[in-house]
C-alpha cells in the first residue's frame, strides 16, 4: 500500500506540472520599473536584479501595464517576477494616465509587490535610471529622507492605492524625484477625486 | 474504528480552536461594507456567542448520558442509527470539500498557477489518509506544533504590518444596520463546525472543562479582531480589491526589507487544512463505525476526491459545495443532533468520564 | 531443554566432546584426589578464559593437598565445596545447559566421579579492553569511565556509582547459538513492573541464532506499528548517563560483548540532553540546549529549503543572497536539486571513506576532499559555492545531535527530493506527515514526543530550558508517569 502511494505520487509530481519549476537561474526577478511617455505613448521598461552597476533593463511599448506585463513575457522575458519590485518610476508625464489606469490594475494582481515604492519623476530622473544602477539607491536614499522628514507622505504602492481609493477632498502627498545636476526630492500633492473623474 | 487511549480534552479544544482559527486564513472578506470596525466586532461576538451555542447540546449530552452522539446512536435500533450515521458522513465529507475548495483555489491562484489543482487536491489527501489513520489524538498532538507555528505567523504577519497602521479619529465609530448585523454574524458563523466534530469525538477526551469550548472561541474572536483590526487600518481598500485578505496581509507584511511572510501564511493554511481534513476523516470513519479503520478513510477519501474532481468542473457543483448558507444550515443540524440523543437516547454503561462543568 | 548430567566423569567427557565436537579448546584435566579410595576429579575450562595462576591458587593446589579419607563421592564434593576450594566465586549446579554456559564463561568446572553436584569456580582470566573514555560521548566536565565489553566490569561500573540495594541486575539469555548473556538493570523503587514485563516478554521473543551486539536487539524492542524512522531505543556508552536513566525509571539492558548499553524507554527530546548539561551553569547549559535544537532543524531543513527557494521561490529570498546565488547557479552545468542531492551523497560517501580507512591515510582523504570538492569543483564551475556552503553547514549542524544522524540523513534527502519536485509547499506537506509520525511513535508505550506532545509545562524544566539542581532535585520524574503511557496496548 505504501508503496503504491509513493509511486502515484512520484508519478503525480513528475506528471502534472509540478517540474515546471521557475529556476532562480533563468527567473528574471524585476526589481524597477519606469514609465515614462516616447513619442505620445507610454513606456514600460522592466529593470532586472543585477549586482553590477550597469542596469539591465528591456523597454516595452505599451498601452498599459497589464499589456506591458504581457509583452514583456512574450517577447523577452519568459519568467517575469514582479514579487520582489522596490521602485516604480512614473515620470510626470505619464503620471495621470499610470494613475487612473495602471494602479486599480497591479491592485487587483498578486504576483505585484504592495510594498513597492511609486514615486513621480521628471524625464530626467528616467534617463539618469537608464544609464546606472545607482540611481535608484540614490531615490532610495531620498525617499527615506522624506519619510523621515515627513511621515505624512505616502511613499509605498500600498498607501498610494489606498489614498486614491479613499476619495479625499484634500489629496494625499507623494514624492516628486527632480534631476538637475543631482537628484532632490519634493512632496507632490496628488487629488484623488480629480484622478477618479478624468479616469 | 479502534478504540483509542483517552486523552486529553484541553488539547482536543485546542486543535479546534486551530480549526476554527484557519477558517480565518482562507475566508474572503464578504462583510457588509457600509459597517464600521466596532460594528463588525459587535456581529463577531454575535457569531461565535450562536457558535457556543452549537456546543450546548454535546455538553448536555456529555454530562446525562455520558456518551457523544456516534456512541449513542450505535446503541440504537439500525432505523436510528443508520440515518445518523448517514448524515454525519455526508455532512463531514461536505465539511472537507467546503475547506478543501477555497484552499486549493488560492493555492492555485496565489502561489502555482502552472500546477494542476487536482493533483493539489490527490497529494494533500494522500496525506492526510495517513494522519487520518493514526487516529485523533495523533493529530491532537500534531495541533500542538501546528499552535506554535501559529503563534510565530501570526506575530510576522501582524507584527509586519504594524508600520503601516492608519488610526484616524473616525476609526472607532459605530456605524450599521440590522441587515448588516445579521449579513455580518452569518460570516462568522463558520467556526460553527468544530461544534459538531466535538459532538462526534469528545467521548475519546477526559478532564473536560467547560471553560476549554469558551477559550477556543474566545482566541478564535482574538484572531478574528487582529485580522479584522489590521486589514482595515493596514491594507485598507487594498484587501478589498483581491481574494483572501489574509493572504493579502501576508503580502504585505514586511520588516524594513525583509518580506515574504506569505510563505509562512502558505505553510499555516497548507497544515490547517492538513489538520481539518483529516480530523474531518476521523469523524467519517467514526461515524461510519468501522472496525477497519484504513479502509473505511481510504473509501471516504476517494468519495472526496471524486466529489472535489466533479466541482472542478461544474460549476453549479462547485457552488452548492461552498455555499455558505448550505454549509451553516448542516452545522447547524450537526450540531442540534445530540438534542434528540438527550430525548431518545439510553444512559451509557461505560465508566464515567472525568467531567467537571 | 534441560537434562541432567550422569555422576560420571567419563560420561561427561564423552557428553562434551560430542557437544563441542572435540573442539581444541576444550581442556578436562583429570586428577586423582589424596584418598584412601581413589577418588578421581576432572577440572574442565575453556583454554584462553581462565586465569591458570589463579585456577591453581584456588581450586588445583587444594585440592591436591587435600586429604579426603575415607569419604564416598557426594561427601568429597560437599567437602570440596565447604572446606577446599578457595575460590570467591563458588557455584553448584547439576545440568549440561549449565555446564556449558559456565565453562564458555569463563568458569572452571569441578566434577568429582560419581558425585550428583558440580562445581563452578569462578577463575575467568580472559584479555579485555580497559575501562576507557567513550569515544562517542566525549565530555568536557565529569567522568571520564566508559563502558568496556565485559558484562561484569559494567555491571561494576554501574555499582559502583549506585550502592542502593534497589539496584537489581537481572540476567537473561539471548541468541539460541551464540547463547549471548545480557543484564536487565533497573532500580526496583522506581521502574514500572507493567514495562518491565513487557520488555522480558520482547527478549525472550528474540528468536535470533546469534547476538553479537546490543544492535542486534534494538528491533525487538521497538514497538509495534510505529514508525521506525527514529529510534526508541536509546544507547549509551557512559555509566554516569545510564545511572542518571535508570533513576528516571527507566531500563537498562547491558548485552555481552557490547559496550554501548540500551536504554528503553527513549523518548525524542533526549536526543537533545546531554551529560554536560548537567554540569555546566545553568544559563549556558539552556543555551547549548536551544542550540542543538536549531542545529537539527538546519541539518534536516536546510538543503531542502535551499532547493525549494531556488527552483520554485527565489522572491522569496533577500535580493543581497538572491543576486550571489543566482550568479553562483547560473554558472554551474546542473539543476540545483540534483547538485544538491550529488553533494549530500559524495559528502556521506566520503565521511564513510574516512571512518572505514586507517588513521594514518585520513589525513590524507580529507585534504583530497578538501581540496578536490571544496576548492577545484568550485573553480571548475561544477558546483556553485553557495550549494557547497549548505551542504557543509548542514553536514556540520548533523553532528550537533549525533545520535540522531540516521534519521537526519534520512529526512535531508527525502526533504531535498521533495522540495525539488513541489517546493515550499511540498515541504511543508512532508514536515507534517513526519509531525504526524513522530507523535505516533511510541517507545515502550511511552509517546515518543512525550513533554513536547502531549506537552507538560512541568518538564520543560529539563527540555528547552535546563533549571538548576535545586529544582531538578525537587521531584524525579518517572518516565512511565509520563501522560498517555500506553503498556497494555504494546506488548
Amino acid at each position: 500500500m505504501r508503496r503504491l502511494l509513493c509511486i502515484v505520487c512520484s508519478m503525480a509530481f513528475l506528471l502534472t506540472g509540478c517540474s515546471h519549476s521557475r529556476q532562480i537561474e533563468s527567473a528574471a526577478i524585476i526589481e524597477n520599473v519606469t514609465v515614462d511617455r516616447q513619442d505620445g505613448g507610454l513606456v514600460y521598461t522592466f529593470y532586472r536584479l543585477t549586482s553590477g552597476d550597469d542596469p539591465w533593463g528591456i523597454a516595452v511599448s505599451a498601452k498599459n501595464f497589464e499589456e506591458a506585463c504581457r509583452l514583456a513575457s512574450e517577447e523577452y522575458i519568459p519568467n517575469l517576477s514582479l514579487s520582489k519590485l522596490e521602485l516604480l518610476l512614473i515620470s510626470e508625464d505619464a503620471a495621470e494616465t499610470v494613475m487612473t489606469t495602471d494602479l486599480p490594475y497591479i491592485s487587483t494582481q498578486p504576483f505585484f509587490s504592495p510594498v513597492a515604492y511609486l514615486t513621480l519623476c521628471d524625464d530626467r530622473t528616467v534617463d539618469a535610471f537608464r544609464k546606472t544602477n545607482r540611481t535608484q539607491r540614490l531615490i532610495e536614499q531620498q525617499l527615506i529622507l522624506l519619510k523621515n522628514h515627513n511621515p505624512s507622505v505616502s511613499i509605498d504602492y500600498l498607501s498610494v492605492f489606498n489614498h486614491l481609493a479613499a476619495d479625499r477632498a484634500e489629496g494625499f502627498l507623494v514624492p516628486f524625484i527632480y534631476s538637475d545636476k543631482e537628484l532632490k526630492i519634493a512632496e507632490y500633492r496628488l487629488h484623488a477625486k480629480k484622478m477618479t473623474e478624468n479616469h | 474504528m479502534s478504540a483509542e487511549t483517552p486523552f486529553s480534552s484541553k488539547r482536543f479544544l485546542l486543535a479546534l480552536m486551530l480549526a476554527a482559527c484557519s477558517v480565518i486564513l482562507l475566508q474572503n472578506h464578504s462583510l457588509s461594507e457600509n459597517s464600521s470596525f466596532l460594528f463588525e466586532l459587535a456581529s463577531m461576538a454575535a457569531g461565535l456567542a450562536l457558535c457556543f451555542l452549537c456546543f450546548v447540546p454535546t455538553l448536555l449530552l456529555r454530562k446525562l448520558r455520558n456518551a457523544d452522539i456516534l456512541q449513542l446512536s450505535a446503541r440504537s435500533p439500525a432505523v436510528v442509527k443508520l440515518p445518523v450515521a448517514v448524515f454525519y458522513a455526508g455532512y463531514f465529507v461536505y465539511t472537507a470539500l467546503y475547506f478543501l475548495i477555497p484552499y486549493t483555489d488560492m493555492f492555485h491562484a496565489k502561489y502555482y498557477p502552472g500546477v494542476s489543482p487536482c493533483l493539489i487536491t490527490v497529494v494533500l489527501l494522500g496525506c492526510c489518509v495517513y494522519a487520518a489513520v493514526k487516529g485523533v489524538n495523533v493529530i491532537t498532538r500534531f495541533g500542538i506544533f501546528l499552535f506554535l507555528f501559529a503563534m510565530l505567523t501570526n506575530i510576522l504577519m501582524f507584527g509586519g504590518n504594524l508600520t503601516a497602521l492608519e488610526l484616524t479619529a473616525d476609526s472607532l465609530s459605530w456605524q450599521g444596520s440590522t441587515d448588516d448585523f445579521w449579513q455580518n454574524t452569518r460570516y462568522f458563523l463558520t467556526p460553527a463546525f468544530i461544534a459538531a466534530v466535538f459532538a462526534c469525538l469528545n467521548a475519546e477526551t477526559n478532564n473536560f472543562r467547560l471553560r476549554q469550548p469558551v477559550c477556543a472561541l474566545l482566541f478564535t474572536g482574538l484572531k478574528y479582531a487582529a485580522v479584522l483590526f489590521f486589514i482595515r487600518f493596514a491594507v485598507g481598500a487594498y484587501a478589498g480589491r483581491q481574494e483572501y485578505p489574509t493572504f493579502v496581509l501576508s503580502r504585505t507584511a514586511h520588516f524594513d526589507r525583509f518580506a515574504g511572510v506569505e510563505s509562512f501564511y502558505l505553510a499555516l493554511a497548507t497544515m490547517s487544512v492538513f489538520m481539518i481534513v483529516s480530523l474531518l476523516l476521523c469523524c467519517v470513519t467514526k461515524a461510519a463505525d468501522r472496525e477497519k479503520n484504513l479502509k473505511t478513510v481510504v473509501l471516504f477519501t476517494l468519495i472526496l476526491l471524486a466529489m472535489y474532481t466533479v466541482s472542478a468542473y461544474v460549476n453549479s457543483v462547485k457552488e452548492i459545495l461552498t455555499n455558505q448558507n448550505v454549509f451553516i444550515i448542516f452545522t447547524g443540524i450537526a450540531s442540534l443532533l445530540p438534542l434528540a440523543g438527550l430525548i431518545g437516547g439510553r444512559k451509557s454503561n461505560a465508566p464515567t468520564l472525568v467531567h467537571s462543568m | 531443554m534441560v537434562i541432567t548430567l550422569k555422576n560420571s566423569i567419563k560420561e561427561i567427557k564423552l557428553n562434551l566432546h560430542t557437544k563441542f565436537a572435540d573442539s581444541a579448546d576444550l581442556t578436562i584435566r583429570e586428577i586423582t584426589l589424596k584418598s584412601a579410595n581413589r577418588l578421581t576429579a576432572a577440572v574442565i575450562t575453556m583454554e584462553g578464559l581462565v586465569d591458570k595462576e589463579q585456577l591453581a591458587q584456588s581450586v588445583l593446589n587444594p585440592l591436591m593437598v587435600y586429604d579426603f579419607g575415607n569419604m564416598p563421592p557426594q561427601r568429597a564434593a560437599e567437602t570440596i565445596q565447604n572446606s577446599v576450594a578457595a575460590a570467591a566465586d563458588l557455584a553448584a549446579f547439576t545440568t549440561v545447559d549449565e555446564l556449558v554456559t559456565y565453562i564458555t564463561s569463563g568458569f572452571a568446572v569441578l566434577v568429582v566421579d560419581g558425585a550428583e553436584i558440580l562445581f563452578a569456580a569462578g577463575t575467568q582470566g580472559y584479555a579485555f579492553r580497559g575501562v576507557s573514555e567513550p569515544e562517542s560521548e566525549v565530555v568536557q566536565r565529569g567522568s571520564r569511565e566508559g563502558f568496556s565489553e565485559p558484562l561484569r566490569v559494567n555491571m561494576s561500573l554501574l555499582r559502583r556509582r549506585m550502592k542502593s540495594p534497589e539496584l537489581v541486575f537481572e540476567q537473561m539469555t539471548v541468541g539460541s547459538e551464540s547463547q549471548t548473556q545480557l543484564m536487565l538493570c533497573y532500580l526496583q523503587s522506581k521502574v514500572s513492573g507493567q514495562l518491565l514485563e513487557t520488555l522480558r516478554s520482547r527478549l525472550n521473543a528474540c528468536r535470533l541464532e546469534t547476538v553479537l551486539g546490543a544492535g542486534y536487539l534494538s528491533d525487538y524492542l521497538e514497538d509495534k506499528n510505529t514508525s521506525r524512522l527514529f529510534s526508541g531505543v536509546g544507547i549509551s556508552e557512559r555509566p554516569d548517563t545510564v545511572c542518571g536513566k535508570l533513576t528516571e525509571g527507566r531500563i537498562a539492558i547491558i548485552v555481552d560483548g557490547t559496550p554501548a548499553v540500551l536504554i528503553v524507554p527513549r523518548l525524542f527530546v533526549e536526543e537533545f540532553q546531554g551529560v554536560d548539561d548537567y554540569s555546566n551553569r545553568t544559563y549556558y547549559a539552556t543555551f547549548i540546549r536551544l542550540l542543538k535544537y536549531l542545529s537539527f532543524f538546519i541539518a534536516v531543513f536546510l538543503p531542502g529549503l535551499y532547493v525549494a527557494l531556488a527552483q520554485f521561490h527565489p522572491e522569496y529570498i533577500p535580493s543581497f543572497i538572491l543576486i550571489k546565488t543566482a550568479e553562483a547557479l547560473s554558472q554551474t552545468p546542473l539543476p540545483v536539486t540534483l547538485e544538491v542531492l550529488m553533494m549530500t551523497l559524495v559528502y556521506e560517501i566520503m565521511k564513510e571513506a574516512g571512518l572505514r580507512i586507517p588513521k594514518s591515510l585520513a589525513h590524507a582523504v580529507s585534504i583530497v576532499g578538501a581540496l578536490v570538492i571544496g576548492e577545484s569543483a568550485v573553480t571548475a564551475g561544477i558546483i556553485s559555492s553557495s550549494t557547497l556552503m549548505v551542504v557543509a553547514t548542514a553536514a556540520i549542524c548533523s553532528y550537533v545531535t549525533a545520535s540522531l544522524y540516521p534519521p537526519i540523513m534520512a529526512l535531508r534527502l527525502v526533504f531535498i527530493v521533495v522540495g525539488g519536485l513541489a517546493g515550499l509547499w511540498g515541504i511543508v506537506l512532508a514536515t507534517a506527515v513526519v509531525i504526524i509520525s513522530l507523535c505516533s511513535k511510541t517507545s515502550l508505550g511511552v509517546p515518543y514526543m512525550s513533554s513536547l506532545s502531549p506537552f507538560s509545562l512541568r518538564r520543560m524544566r529539563d527540555v528547552f530550558l535546563r533549571v538548576s539542581w535545586k529544582e531538578l532535585g525537587r521531584h524525579t520524574i518517572r518516565v512511565q508517569k509520563f501522560p498517555e503511557t500506553e503498556a497494555d496496548h504494546v506488548r
